[in-house]
């Protein structure tokens, strides 16, 4: 159980403070962008009319996320975020997948990872509905019903990134903590694997496609 | 231990503060929850007035929310003010 | 009449055990009642199809059961478990721990026995879309999973951090306060997600080619009413790993209780609310396909009003908390 709770952290003082790195999350998340870019790289190698497994996979995975950007923006904006959107899938997807292989763990466990993502996509997601609307229009939403409500809806506002960063962490911390303990409670009899399968797989690919949606959605509802 | 009255008083309020908000909290919750569903409703209907029932659907929630705010500003006032 | 510290902390670690299994065997056993409540009607109307439908009952119901489960583990955790620094706080840590997994467990036995029913009635309705039916079930009822999960997060950690060194008089309540900010909030996020949940299933059943856009509506909506739990989940690591400063008077006790309270009752609403907003825009996605954007849009802002009370709960617990 002396697990529970033990990162690996790398300290680095810095004009009086200390900035604390968890090196776990770290090259995790480091491998999870070499192993994308290696499939990417070797997916995209040879366009043949008739495509080989990778080849295939990839395609797959791209059209398939591109439709969805599609349905939830328009056309016009869809070639613009697709790339963003199925990059965000399949860095989330791995990351939630990596801790199934022994000596590796998740980076989403840690919970800068998701709020990082969550940030980028919040700032686009602006940076979009400022674009598409105008300063003004963009601003004046903040003001509705009434303008004293400002606080308060820049607050809601907030609680997106908040919102969208620890669903993810808690799922996933609370998965990985769950076979943790029943692992340790039956003695890795039986048990663990299939709450792998659960956990990992399952939730795993469920909320990766939950971050990327929710990611999607809020810019669509900047924009309009 | 003595407690002193003022400090029973305090406790009072900040209890008092989070039994407020949150107990008032729920109410609006699922009213404005209703009136979300059934905006949906009628917009799977009829989507050509989807403008009109938005615009609807928003000042209902904003009349259900009232109890909500006021449930807010008594605990403000509670924690700032008594 | 004074008791050691090893008695009161098995008094509370006995309550709460007990609180846990009770409170969290609730929301399954309603849950399961009404997946084979509606398994029977599916029957009556078409007796033929028991077999799937029977099938398709056990594993609902398998995946509604999850959240006593970990309520069981969370009850027997507390009855074995031998603390290695025993102290006062310990006693308030493993009580809390106890109410907020058995409060947890609630929404979600109620919400993921929903769609598990709504399965059962859509096979017999249209025996040609199971096999959709019943992955948007596992997909659903296992969404719905998420507030069990945050308590059972909650739970662990504050059976299993030392808070010995820690000063007694504010974080007992914190740590009370942290149970019952997870334990509440999570209802209404665990049975708003059942709605939504269950919607979908009827929309599948009626209209089998929308499956993929109902499944998406469907897990933006429940993600979307999950967003209280974890508002929950938020404050109630706030409360579990800031160091509280000594104090003895009660106001200061009080604060930090009273801000797991709002935030927890304030949970509930806003997540029963956010998943009827689901509910609606997912069984009209079904209906009415070519429409499925904007009924997102829409529901999406519906919810974020509904959910603007919940917002204002946290702004009280934070104040609660950082303020004063």
């Amino acid at each position: 159980m002396n697990e529970l709770g033990k990162i690996y952290q790398l300290l680095i003082p810095v004009g009086g403070h200390t900035m604390v790195f968890n090196l776990d999350a770290i090259i995790m998340s480091w491998l999870v962008i070499i192993i994308l870019i290696v499939f990417g790289f070797f997916a995209a190698r040879k366009k043949a009319m008739l495509p080989g497994s990778l080849q295939l996979m990839g395609e797959l995975i791209v059209s398939k996320l591109f439709q969805l950007t599609e349905d939830a923006l328009d056309e016009k904006l869809a070639p613009k975020y697709a790339p963003l959107i199925a990059a965000t899938f399949m860095f989330m997807l791995l990351c939630n997948w990596i801790g199934m292989i022994p000596h590796l763990s998740e980076p989403t466990k840690d919970l800068n990872t998701p709020l990082s993502m969550g940030i980028l996509g919040f700032v686009i997601a602006h940076h979009a509905g400022i674009k598409a609307k105008g300063f003004k229009v963009y601003a004046k939403a903040y003001f509705e019903p009434v303008f004293f409500m400002m606080p308060l809806n820049l607050i809601g506002e907030m609680a997106k990134i908040i919102s969208i960063s620890f669903r993810l962490f808690g799922n996933i911390m609370g998965g990985s903590i769950i076979i943790l303990v029943v692992s340790y409670l039956v003695y890795n009899i039986l048990l663990p694997p299939l709450l792998l399968a659960f956990f990992g797989l399952f939730v795993g690919a469920i909320q990766a496609f939950v971050f990327t949606m929710l990611t999607v959605v809020y810019i669509s509802v900047q924009v309009k | 231990m003595a407690i002193e009255g003022a400090d029973i008083v305090k406790a009072a309020a900040f209890l008092g503060a989070g039994l407020a908000m949150g107990l008032g909290a729920i109410g609006p919750g699922i009213g404005e929850g209703m009136a979300a569903a059934k905006t949906c409703e009628a917009i799977g209907k009829n989507p050509k007035e989807a403008g009109l029932l938005t615009r609807t659907m928003l000042v209902g929630q904003a009349v259900s929310e009232s109890t909500g705010i006021y449930s807010l500003v008594v605990a403000l006032l509670l924690l700032f003010v008594v | 009449m004074a008791y050691d510290v090893q008695t009161w902390i098995n008094l509370a670690a006995y309550v709460g055990g007990g609180l846990a299994m009770g409170l969290g065997a609730v929301g399954a056993a309603i849950g399961e009642g009404y997946t084979a409540a509606q398994a029977n009607e599916a029957l009556g109307q078409n007796p033929e199809m028991s077999g799937d439908v029977f099938k398709s009952m056990l594993v609902g119901q398998a995946i509604a059961e999850s959240a006593s489960i970990f309520a069981l583990v969370i009850a027997i955790l507390l009855l074995f478990v031998n603390p290695s620094a025993p102290s006062a706080i310990t006693a308030s840590s493993l009580f809390g721990a106890g109410l907020c997994m058995g409060l947890g467990a609630i929404g979600s036995g109620v919400g993921s026995g929903i769609p598990g029913g709504q399965a059962c009635l859509g096979i017999v309705r249209q025996p040609a879309a199971a096999g959709k039916l019943t992955t948007n079930m596992l997909i659903g009822s296992a969404v719905c999973q998420t507030p069990a999960i945050f308590a059972m997060v909650v739970a662990l950690v504050l059976i299993f951090i030392d808070y010995s060194n820690a000063p007694l008089f504010p974080t007992w309540a914190a740590l009370i306060g942290a149970g019952l900010s997870m334990g509440l909030s999570a209802i209404g996020s665990g049975m708003g997600g059942g709605f939504a949940a269950g919607a979908s299933c009827e929309g599948i059943a009626r209209q089998p080619e929308s499956a993929a856009n109902v499944t998406t509506t469907m897990l933006v909506g429940q993600a979307v009413s999950q967003t209280p739990a974890i508002f929950g989940l938020l404050i109630s690591f706030v409360l579990m790993f800031k160091s509280h400063e000594a104090s003895t008077t009660l106001s200061a006790s009080m604060a930090l209780l009273g801000a797991g309270i709002c935030m927890g009752f304030g949970g509930i609403g806003p997540g029963i609310g956010n998943g009827m907003a689901a509910e609606g825009a997912v069984r009209w996605v079904a209906r009415n396909m070519s429409h499925a954007g904007e009924l997102m849009r829409i529901m999406l802002v519906g919810q974020a009003v509904s959910q603007s009370t919940a917002i204002y709960a946290m702004v009280i617990s934070l104040v609660l908390i950082f303020v004063l």
